[in-house]
């Protein structure tokens, strides 16, 4: 016996007690935060990530704005205690900046940005908690506040995880399996099917990259209906909100009748 | 601090209403009325100490309103050789997300965070609230208490929610209990010199270089033991101040200021007390902020009335604060026997 924890064992499950191709359970919080126009909190396992989403508006910078098209502005803060040593890190770390670099280029392909030239779109990413997958909670999260903010995209982007042990492929890893394990995260548009981001930190034999790869593929089209189900149910308590605003008062339908809807076409 | 953008008809407005009598707010609260806090402990799982503070949440929405994340972590320095202080010390850490204040440039940012930092610290690390359980080893190791406060959204008033905030995160941070150890290399000559001692240890055979019996200070190192809970509580954990903002706006003043609000005060006076049990209140701290000016003789009658509102803050804080220490102790053992 050792100490090591088994990453998969002989049953066929990992450490955390999930089989190979399983995912963290997945809690999206949709609801709004301070003033901004989109948020989304995602806790996915024990990572959780607040995303918020303001814009598009004007540049706080005008030298910064490009003339056809809005700039994605992506800010990324780590809070000290989300991790197991406390480790605070500065705006200006290396590794957070390369991450909020990494999600500024997977949306852009993404967002309409030529429907508002000269025009600015922040996205404000907090690390809440880390326990492995954070790049792609970071994605999954900010895909969704850019969607409550009403933010036109050309799809969703749905990003996962995914490692080999020996030859066998693994999807969302935890934090222990992270360490352990080359592996690598993938952002898929799940009605094109195609392909914003794949991003690979340790070394990973060619012939296992095609698997995780497929694996991530399909692995997007499930958290993507995860994904669409949150925002149709806050659409959905949204539109009930306003039908219960407009509702007349006790018995009296002529007070409905004065909320006049108005028509496409005009009559003289 | 965050000062939207208000026009001197708004702010002529807003004063107006609150120098009218009765005074009118915008929320239909009277000027000494809190809003809603929302408190919960324990929110991160990786801190020793950690709360979540809510004022001014919309009901229905289920956003709005300032909102500030405090946990404390714990690490060992050594005395000697790194930067530990004989007794342990306290650092606090402010933090501004910039999506409370989004339209300040990072600069103004830092500086909004420094000078929170500035407030947080001196009041916290002051020496009257020094808890004497952050010392492991005399002169030789102790415990760094750093509390980092989050501000994750700024609807008014963010100063009381993070000294709440951190209230509450110290109330509910437990130290790791530790065991001071010794090495001791034996003598064959010892071996009848101890047997006594080894008789005591209840380990006749083996001879221990372990020597957990002398916790003097020849204590060379410690060992936490495994222990079912995850510590003790911070000694003088009722002593943490709560600070009450008083909105001047002669010749009154209010509480619980939103952005709009904070926006058309001229000064504001920051008290914070700490009301130890059995004794008298301390006034912990006192700050103005803003540009107005306050004639003396004023003071001591702000003073006495800030007490009273701090008090009531306080005990209801208190209350608050026992209420989740039986939510996440007493039930969760309950439920765990129950098992």
């Amino acid at each position: 016996m050792s100490s090591r924890v088994e990453i998969l064992n002989d049953g066929g499950y990992r450490s955390d007690g999930r089989r190979q191709y399983e995912l963290r359970d997945i809690d999206i919080d949709l609801s709004q935060q301070g003033t901004a126009d989109g948020c989304c909190t995602i806790t996915h396992g024990l990572t959780q990530v607040l995303v918020t989403v303001f814009g598009p508006k004007e540049a706080k910078m005008r030298s910064q704005t490009l003339h056809d098209r809005a700039v994605i502005n992506v800010e990324m803060n780590v809070l000290p205690f989300s991790t197991g040593e406390r480790r605070r890190r500065a705006r200006a770390d290396r590794r957070i900046l390369e991450l909020a670099a990494t999600i500024k280029s997977t949306f852009e392909p993404v967002v309409q940005t030529t429907l508002y030239p000269r025009s600015q779109i922040d996205i404000f990413v907090q690390v809440l908690q880390q326990d492995g997958g954070l790049l792609h909670a970071c994605i999954n999260a900010t895909t969704l506040a850019l969607i409550s903010a009403g933010i036109p995209m050309t799809d969703f982007v749905c990003a996962v995880s995914g490692g080999v042990h020996s030859t066998s492929p693994l999807l969302d890893l935890t934090t222990l399996e992270e360490n352990d394990l080359p592996h690598m995260t993938v952002a898929v548009m799940p009605r094109t099917g195609k392909v914003t981001l794949v991003a690979l930190e340790t070394r990973l034999h060619v012939d296992r990259f095609a698997d995780i790869f497929r694996l991530a593929g399909d692995a997007g089209q499930a958290l993507h209906k995860e994904m669409k189900r949150a925002v149709k149910s806050r659409a959905t308590r949204l539109v009930g909100a306003m039908e219960t605003g407009m509702k007349p008062p006790m018995g009296g339908a002529d007070a409905f009748e004065r909320d006049v809807v108005m028509e496409d076409k005009m009559s003289f | 601090m965050a000062v939207p953008s208000l026009s001197k008809a708004e702010r002529a407005y807003i004063q107006a209403s609150l120098q009218a009598s009765p005074p009118l707010r915008a929320d239909g609260r009277s000027l000494l009325d809190f809003r809603t806090v929302l408190l919960e402990t324990g929110v991160a799982p990786l801190a020793n100490g950690s709360a979540k503070l809510n004022i001014g949440k919309a009901p229905q929405e289920g956003g709005g309103g300032t909102e500030v994340i405090a946990a404390t972590k714990l690490e060992v320095e050594d005395v000697e050789t790194g930067d530990g202080v004989d007794g342990g010390r306290l650092v606090c850490t402010v933090t501004c997300s910039p999506s409370a204040y989004p339209h300040l440039s990072t600069n103004a940012l830092d500086e909004l965070q420094y000078d929170l930092t500035i407030l947080l610290h001196q009041t916290l690390s002051h020496p009257t609230l020094h808890p004497n359980n952050l010392g492991i080893l005399p002169h030789k190791k102790s415990w760094l208490l750093s509390l980092d406060l989050v501000i994750l959204a700024d609807a008014g008033n963010v100063v009381d929610a993070l000294f709440m905030a951190a209230r509450a995160a110290l109330w509910d941070t437990k130290v790791p209990r530790t065991r001071p150890l010794q090495y001791q290399s034996r003598k064959a000559g010892d071996a009848l010199k101890n047997a006594d001692a080894m008789e005591v240890e209840g380990l006749p055979e083996i001879t221990s270089a372990f020597d957990t019996r002398d916790m003097a200070r020849a204590a060379a190192d410690f060992e936490l033991p495994d222990y079912w809970d995850e510590g003790e509580v911070l000694e003088g954990r009722d002593r943490w101040p709560v600070c009450v903002t008083l909105n001047l706006l002669p010749p009154s003043h209010f509480l619980d200021a939103t952005l709009l609000e904070e926006a058309s005060t001229p000064i504001r006076l920051l008290l914070a007390y700490s009301f130890p049990h059995k004794s008298q209140p301390n006034l912990q701290a006192m700050r103005f902020i803003g540009s107005g000016e306050v004639v003396l003789t004023q003071l001591k009658a702000l003073n006495a009335d800030g007490e009273k509102y701090a008090r009531s803050l306080f005990d209801s804080l208190e209350t608050k604060l026992r209420d989740e220490d039986i939510r996440r102790n007493v039930k969760a053992r309950d439920k765990f026997a129950v098992r």
